[in-house]
């Protein structure tokens, strides 16, 4: 660059006397000369996007310009422990050449930050003679000026014997080091700011998907008359909080709300993991307290040490009111009675993630709360921790107060009471806020009012009326009788004209549905009734089962007992494969369980 | 059920017959087992098996475990019409080797 300036100056002293020789002649435009360098080098460190090489080129600007036979530059590392040479010119190329923070001159010129002026180094004890040992050049005159901004130190430029003359530096050979040194220490900060803030801006960006992936793993609002409205509000771009609800076929609702120890990227990812695991499982395992420690045990399997995740989850039955409720080390949840007292149900087991062994055996305790028009709370401390405008905490009692006095509102408006009162403009929260409600008032309404379907007939023939039967059969709940079963039910699926293939299925389905309620309605007990009847209707073929047994909790069947036969949930599996359709109906009034499962002819 | 028992070209072969359900899965379960416990690879011929269950299927499961764990092998040859149609329900098809014939499944697990 000082080529090209001189090129167009041809007029300048500089040009006829070479770079070198200008320094010291020439009065004014001597000064403007300078000037004209620094403000040329300044325009490259500015324009530069590669700090290095501009930092080389001023480096042999300046020791031509001086007239030097060599020049370093040197920068202090992040721990300001060594001196590495990043550009360098002259007869000896010493890039990479490190020094300790405090050796040599250019050690002495940074630690002290004054420039250095030495006409006979031979004479100097700090001088480093390692490299002319090494390469046979010598060093006679250092001049040398620290590179620092404020009091941050960076490093420090030097120049090495000055050509022609009397082969010494002049004063203005070390002013104009000391003006190039300034201006590139400035480049250097502005590039590592620059650098940093780049960095910071990827990272910020990256935070802002994570923050986005997170919120997809929240469901959707699930409508105005949903019984179970959530809300969260991170306190910083991502959340260590989540909660879940998504219906079962059955028509009860699996729901849960957790917090994850820790806030940042690390609880993020693990209220990730574990919002997904628990809504994975949830589909198939039926019970919180299973589910729950089926979770526990992924977690604990691969968790990081030291993060735990407190969760509350359950099963909500709007046909029944009914909630079933494990708690794992989660804040105590709150009943909102119909009477309007609260009731609250603490933690009867740790958090998941801490143990994979389990007080009470391979399950989260459970807890039954019957709702009849209630409302259940489960929410995180950031909202009981949550400070108040008057810098106060809202606690436990600040929160019923607030959904006492909104009693009278729906449930999202509720939740929106409590929010509004922590998250209170741009104020920065002091942790994750999560709330959810599970609301039984519109279920309870509907329940009163006689909207669920009427008990079942305690005659199973009744629930089929329309359709023309095909068989009905009673039997003991014995293993030995299962052939009588599966040929009857040959016969019925002959008659529906059904092939070979389908027909087997149906006969495998049945079969193993009544395998189930042998095992598990009856436990084994050879002395149950199974009553069994197949109907056919216009493009179906209708089997119901009916046993009478005690109510069985469907989502508890353990299929593992009888000699050791341990078939898991294949069974399930094939009735499932195999009928277009399996549920059981409401139980009968007079007990048992009935199932019914439709074929599509 | 009814099975037998055979030694034949270095392997054990049961033939199973009849229904494999849950009353004779049981049964079948422990003849299984101790066929495993030869230490030879088990052909279990199902041509007879008219009708298996998720109980039956599950012994099967069980006892190509035990048998892959000691080093052996558990195949299943000739297998019956309905006990295939199971197998795929169960998706287990893939998991088990199944050869058409008695003399195939010797072939398949001779050394």
């Amino acid at each position: 660059m000082a080529k090209e300036k001189s090129s167009t100056k041809p007029e300048s002293p500089a040009e006829s006397s070479g770079h070198g020789g200008g320094g010291k002649s020439g009065g004014e435009v001597n000064v403007f000369d300078h000037l004209e360098l620094l403000s040329a080098m300044g325009r490259d460190f500015a324009s530069s996007l590669d700090i290095e090489a501009s930092l080389k080129r001023a480096i042999e600007h300046i020791t031509n310009y001086v007239n030097a036979e060599g020049g370093a530059l040197f920068m202090l590392d992040d721990e300001g422990e060594t001196l590495r040479c990043h550009a360098s010119v002259g007869p000896v190329e010493i890039i990479g050449l490190t020094l300790e923070a405090d050796q040599g001159i250019v050690g002495r010129c940074v630690q002290s930050n004054a420039s250095e002026f030495i006409r006979d180094v031979s004479k100097d004890k700090a001088f480093h003679g390692g490299v002319d040992e090494e390469t046979g050049f010598t060093t006679r005159s250092i001049l040398c000026a620290p590179m620092s901004v404020k009091d941050e130190r960076i490093g420090a430029i030097e120049l090495i014997n000055k050509r022609g003359g009397d082969g010494l530096f002049a004063d203005s050979d070390l002013h104009l080091l000391e003006a190039m040194s300034a201006s590139a220490a400035m480049a250097i900060i502005n590039a590592r700011m620059a650098e940093a803030l780049v960095e910071q801006e990827r990272l910020a960006r990256e935070l802002e998907l994570a923050a986005e992936i997170q919120r997809s793993l929240l469901p959707e609002p699930g409508g105005e008359d949903y019984p179970v409205v959530g809300v969260n509000h991170p306190a910083r771009t991502v959340s260590g909080d989540f909660y879940d609800f998504f219906p079962l076929d059955d028509g009860r609702i699996c729901f849960n709300l957790g917090d994850v120890s820790g806030k940042g990227m690390n609880a993020a990812l693990l209220m990730a993991k574990t919002a997904s695991l628990y809504r994975c499982l949830g589909k198939t395992v039926r019970t919180p307290g299973r589910l729950m420690a089926r979770v526990n045990t992924e977690i604990c399997e691969t968790a990081t040490r030291g993060m735990f995740v407190t969760l509350a989850g359950g099963i909500y039955d709007p046909k029944t009111g009914i909630i079933r409720l494990a708690n794992a080390g989660h804040e105590p949840p709150l009943f909102h009675r119909p009477d309007g007292e609260f009731q609250d149900f603490p933690a009867e087991a740790p958090p998941v993630g801490i143990t994979p062994i389990l007080a009470d055996g391979d399950e989260f305790p459970e807890i039954e709360l019957h709702l009849d028009g209630g409302t259940l709370y489960i929410f995180t401390d950031g909202v009981t921790e949550g400070y108040l405008e008057d810098g106060s905490e809202l606690e436990v009692e600040g929160f019923k107060t607030l959904i006492r006095d909104n009693a009278a509102q729906d449930t999202a408006t509720r939740l929106d009471a409590v929010i509004s009162l922590i998250k209170r403009g741009d104020t920065a929260l002091r942790d994750d806020l999560t709330l959810l409600a599970i609301d039984d008032a519109k279920g309870h309404a509907a329940r009163q009012a006689g909207e669920s379907p009427e008990p079942v007939s305690v005659d199973i023939e009744a629930a089929a009326v329309e359709e023309e039967l095909l068989l009905s059969l009673t039997v003991p709940s014995r293993a030995d009788r299962l052939k009588t079963i599966r040929n009857a039910v040959t016969e019925a699926a002959k008659l529906c004209g059904l092939g070979k293939d389908p027909a087997h299925d149906v006969v495998l389905a049945v079969d193993e549905a009544c395998q189930n309620i042998i095992r598990h309605a009856y436990g084994g007990s050879p002395n149950g009734k199974i009553k069994l009847k197949i109907c056919r209707t216009e493009g179906e073929l209708i089997i119901l089962l009916r046993d009478f047994a005690e109510t069985i909790d469907v989502s508890k069947v353990k299929p593992r007992e009888l000699d050791d036969v341990k078939p898991g949930g294949l069974g399930t599996h094939f009735i499932r494969e195999v009928m277009d359709e399996t549920y059981f109906l409401d139980p009968p009034v007079d007990g048992g369980n009935l199932l019914r499962m439709i074929k599509r002819l | 059920m009814n099975h037998e028992i055979k030694e034949d070209g270095g392997a054990v072969i049961v033939a199973l017959e009849g229904d494999v359900d849950l009353q004779s899965s049981p049964d079948a379960r422990k003849v299984l087992l101790e066929c495993v416990g030869r230490k030879m690879p088990v052909l279990v011929d199902l041509s007879g098996v008219g009708y298996i269950d998720s109980s039956g299927v599950a012994s099967l499961v069980e006892s190509l475990q035990s048998a892959r764990k000691t080093g052996s092998n558990l195949i299943l040859v000739a297998v019956s019409e309905g006990a295939r149609r199971v197998l795929e329900l169960a998706r287990l098809d893939k998991v088990f080797t199944i050869c058409d014939t008695v003399e195939d499944g010797i072939a398949q697990v001779r050394p």
